[in-house]
């Protein structure tokens, strides 16, 4: 049997040319002793003029101290180094790969520095490999873009466009564990339409939803971007807002019970007269869980409901 | 009277090693312990007026061993031999009185060095054959491979102590065979934090085939950033990549090389990757975790002194990766041996 004979170095130099990937070496002084062929087509740049010449002088969007400290541990270690797209899109600045349909102007790319070392195991030089990743980024950019989009869907109420329980709940919980940590208060609000099933039987059910609708405007209104809204189902809000007493959110119930009381929705040309009520209750610190607090919530309200409606009362 | 020789170290194999090391010429009793507890006893006993004592140990560690028989003034003359040479590891280690210090795995011309130096022993280096004690069963080889990986990442927090010029603590890393699922268990034996961030790498070689995870502390990233210095103008979000990424660089090399090394082979590596950053540790695991149903898992937590910075270090071995590196382990480190 024969043995097949080595590939010569001819056959190697046309190997490497044909890799669609970037390989560059570079002295210690940061000379450019490689450049292979998809270098010198992105670059615009032949390898006989490359060869010899200073990294950081031929492409100033490289930081030098930057990537001067990327390579010292491969250096110093004689251990690989990786750069991603992730941390920076890229180190040469090249066109996409692809001029008509990338949706990318620029190569992003994920960069690896492997040591180079003589018979002595010293370092000499360093390879610095270049990959095209740009297909793979602007995927996952998009894959995020969809999550966030999908996020943002899961969390909002249809009707409203306040939170929906589900989220409003994770968040009443997150503030429940960190106040657990601060040494400030926050207070719940839970507010509810009076005799909505009235306003239902009267004048139908789109224009109860238009009630809905408006009530979930003026509580947008009335709170600042840090509190938390939610519909809590039906004809039910909640507001989470951090950072406040139960003094200042007895003055935001007030002023929610008076918005709704002053002016009445309107719905096709017919104005439908509504009134709310309103429970208020800070936190405290003997609460087990954050359904404790909800709980104490409701029963402000359900006092509210029995004390007369269109009215504002505080747990005690 | 042969002189009493204490070899101090929590691995099986490591004693064996180093008993093994010991010049057959040189006239000694060889006792053994687990743990600094155990060393401080048999030293009170006689039994040792020269110790080989490991680092990091269980029970008591090479520390606080050390720091009893400087107080108690014991008579005996410690030589340190640990995975873990830091220069702030060498400096305490040898304030508190210790000889010298040899570097896993004992180089024997290294060994010879400090016992000629020392006036303890002169004569030829040569050591007993080793192979009939070839580790078989299964708990001996995994104690070989405990010994491989203690010594890579020690070399890795060697490296990192470098990086961050600081000391960093090394416990003794956990090495189990686990289901993929158990995954979570197990990291969360060593990380408490609710919230991480993670970057993974691939390694293989012939036959074996294996990842590297480095998980970080959530509340470790501001003074990771600090300690690391950096110049450049970036904002937060990229520094905090930045950190990620020069931290597992140089753990997952040092490690890498460290163990490819003592296996005697290559790796390729795969690139770096984010599999999450400030996610629920059990949510990035589920999405990222999906194949592999039997592995073997080794973790280390390294945290840094006077920093509160804590990552861990994980390698992971699938199921059909197992016997041949546990092979390896053994076969390489049993050839070094005899070769000297």
């Amino acid at each position: 049997m024969s043995v097949p004979a080595p590939i010569n170095s001819q056959l190697m130099q046309y190997m490497l040319g044909s890799l669609e990937v970037g390989l560059v070496v570079i002295d210690r002084s940061y000379t450019i002793r490689v450049w292979n062929q998809f270098m010198q087509s992105h670059s615009n740049i032949a390898d006989s003029l490359a060869v010899g010449q200073n990294l950081f002088g031929l492409f100033s969007e490289i930081n030098e101290n930057w990537f001067k400290s990327k390579v010292a541990p491969v250096l110093k270690l004689n251990t690989p180094a990786y750069i991603i797209a992730e941390q920076r899109p890229y180190l040469f600045r090249f066109s996409a790969s692809r001029p008509v349909t990338s949706a990318s102007e620029y190569m992003h790319q994920n960069v690896s520095l492997f040591p180079l070392v003589d018979e002595h195991g010293v370092v000499t030089s360093i390879c610095i490999v270049v990959y095209d990743v740009t297909d793979e980024v602007v995927s996952r950019q998009r894959f995020e873009e969809a999550n966030v989009k999908l996020k943002r869907i899961s969390r909002i109420d249809g009707l409203t466009g306040l939170n929906n329980r589900r989220f409003w709940e994770e968040c009443c919980v997150n503030e429940y564990k960190r106040l657990g940590r601060s040494k400030t208060s926050s207070s719940l609000i839970m507010l509810d339409i009076d005799h909505f099933k009235q306003v239902n039987d009267t004048y139908g059910h789109p224009a109860g939803d238009e009630v809905i609708r408006y009530l979930a405007e003026i509580i947008r209104r009335t709170t600042r971007e840090t509190d938390i809204c939610g519909r809590f189902g039906g004809e039910e809000y909640v507001i989470l807002l951090p950072d406040t007493d139960g003094e200042q959110a007895m003055l935001v119930a007030e002023r929610l019970r008076r918005k709704a009381a002053l002016k009445p929705a309107v719905y096709e040309g017919t104005e439908i007269e509504f009134t709310i009520s309103v429970g208020v209750c800070e936190y405290q610190t003997r609460f087990n869980n954050h359904m404790e607090w909800v709980e104490l919530t409701d029963k402000a309200l359900y006092n509210a409901k029995r004390g007369g409606r269109n009215q504002v009362q505080r747990a005690a | 009277m042969s002189l009493p020789v204490l070899i101090c170290d929590d691995s099986r194999f490591a004693r064996k090693q180093m008993a093994n090391s010991i010049p057959a010429g040189w006239d000694v009793e060889i006792s053994f312990a687990e743990n600094g507890a155990e060393a401080l006893e048999l030293i009170k006993a006689g039994k040792g007026d020269v110790v080989f004592l490991d680092l990091n140990m269980p029970v008591m560690d090479g520390y606080q061993t050390m720091q009893i028989i400087k107080e108690q003034d014991l008579p005996c003359m410690v030589i340190v031999v640990s995975g873990d040479v830091q220069s702030q590891a060498r400096e305490r280690m040898l304030k508190l009185g210790a000889l010298d210090f040899i570097r896993k795995p004992v180089d024997n011309s290294r060994l010879m060095e400090i016992l000629h130096q020392f006036g303890l022993y002169s004569g030829e280096a040569a050591v007993k054959p080793a192979s009939q004690d070839m580790p078989t069963s299964k708990e001996d080889r995994i104690d070989a491979y405990r010994e491989v990986a203690n010594v890579a990442m020690g070399r890795a927090g060697e490296k990192l102590a470098e990086l961050f010029d600081e000391f960093i603590r090394l416990p003794v890393p956990n090495v189990n065979v686990i289901e993929s699922n158990e995954l979570r268990m197990a990291i969360e034996e060593i990380q408490q934090s609710e919230y991480v961030s993670a970057v993974s790498q691939g390694f293989s070689s012939v036959g074996l085939q294996g990842e590297a995870l480095v998980i970080f502390n959530e509340t470790s990233f501001e003074s990771l950033i600090n300690l690391l210095n950096y110049q450049h103008d970036s904002d937060c979000q990229e520094l905090e990549i930045e950190a990620l990424m020069d931290v597992s660089n140089i753990l997952v090399g040092a490690c890498l090389n460290a163990l490819a090394e003592q296996l005697n082979t290559r790796f390729n590596r795969s690139h770096p990757s984010i599999l999450g950053r400030h996610c629920d540790l059990e949510q990035m695991l589920e999405s990222n975790v999906s194949r592999w149903t039997r592995l073997l898992a080794t973790e280390i937590g390294y945290s840094i002194e006077n920093h509160d910075i804590q990552f861990d270090l994980l390698l992971l071995f699938p199921s059909d990766a197992i016997d041949p590196l546990l092979s390896l382990s053994c076969g390489r480190r049993y050839e070094r041996t005899g070769t000297y």
